[in-house]
């Protein structure tokens, strides 16, 4: 998360709305907040509606500690939606260890939205 | 001090040395996709906490063995059965709208998703904050 609120001055640039989909309460997203200082909209998905919407639910075995309620994780993964909804871009993570590096989402943005207009 | 109790020590410090690194790593999200070195290390924590058993320790220096025999093997464990799936014909496509979906925020409101509409929009899907 800290990693991505580098990109901050991009995505202001571009007026992009940042959003978050993690499986924490919200009292768990408010905690960590200061951590690491995302200026975003950060959704608690216990129960995984919004990962399954997205088809995004990791269904391998995962060695992780699952956080509270939540039975199962999403696919780590990053998408780029346009002024209509559309999905631009998607990059879904191989490992749930890692996640979408600032450079790859940066240049995703420079190729799809910066062509838009 | 027994030669056995020597190596457990050393390979209990070695075991501990390379899941310090590893968490560091997991912490930062920097976990390289090649992690041999690491399973190597691990592993040969492992195997010297068995040949510190064959050497002989005392009773107290078999816990330090023991612990890197532990952590030798459950971490290349992890490494090797945390194979990610997704059904990928479920998987949104490039193209497509995203689903309409509502969820809790940080603050414990309903967020709708009709309020992105109009907007250029980054969604990240995480596991959780740890």
């Amino acid at each position: 998360m800290r990693r991505l609120e580098e990109l901050r001055a991009e995505f202001d640039q571009r007026g992009v709305q940042v959003v978050t989909v993690s499986t924490d309460s919200p009292d768990d997203i408010a905690a960590e907040r200061h951590l690491h200082g995302l200026q975003a909209v950060m959704l608690s998905d216990v129960q995984l509606t919004v990962t399954d919407a997205f088809g995004l639910r990791n269904t391998g075995f995962h060695s992780a500690p699952l956080s509270h309620e939540s039975v199962a994780l999403p696919v780590p993964a990053t998408l780029l939606v346009d002024a209509e909804g559309r999905v631009l871009w998607l990059d879904l993570s191989k490992d749930y260890q890692r996640r979408s590096d600032p450079a790859v989402v940066l240049a995703a943005m420079r190729e799809h939205f910066d062509t838009l207009r | 001090m027994k030669a056995g109790t020597k190596l457990g020590l050393l390979a209990f410090v070695l075991a501990v040395g390379a899941a310090l690194v590893w968490f560091r790593m997991t912490r930062l999200v920097s976990l390289p996709d090649d992690r041999s070195v690491l399973v190597v290390v691990f592993l040969a924590a492992a195997a010297m906490g068995v040949v510190a058993y064959f050497k002989g320790t005392s009773l107290l220096g078999g816990v330090p063995p023991a612990a890197a025999i532990v952590m030798g093997l459950f971490l290349p464990f992890t490494i090797a059965v945390s194979k990610q799936t997704v059904e990928v014909d479920k998987v949104i496509a490039l193209g497509d709208s995203i689903p309409h979906f509502s969820a809790l925020d940080a603050s414990g409101e309903l967020f709708d998703s009709d309020v992105l509409h109009g907007h250029l929009v980054l969604i990240k899907f995480f596991r959780a904050h740890w």
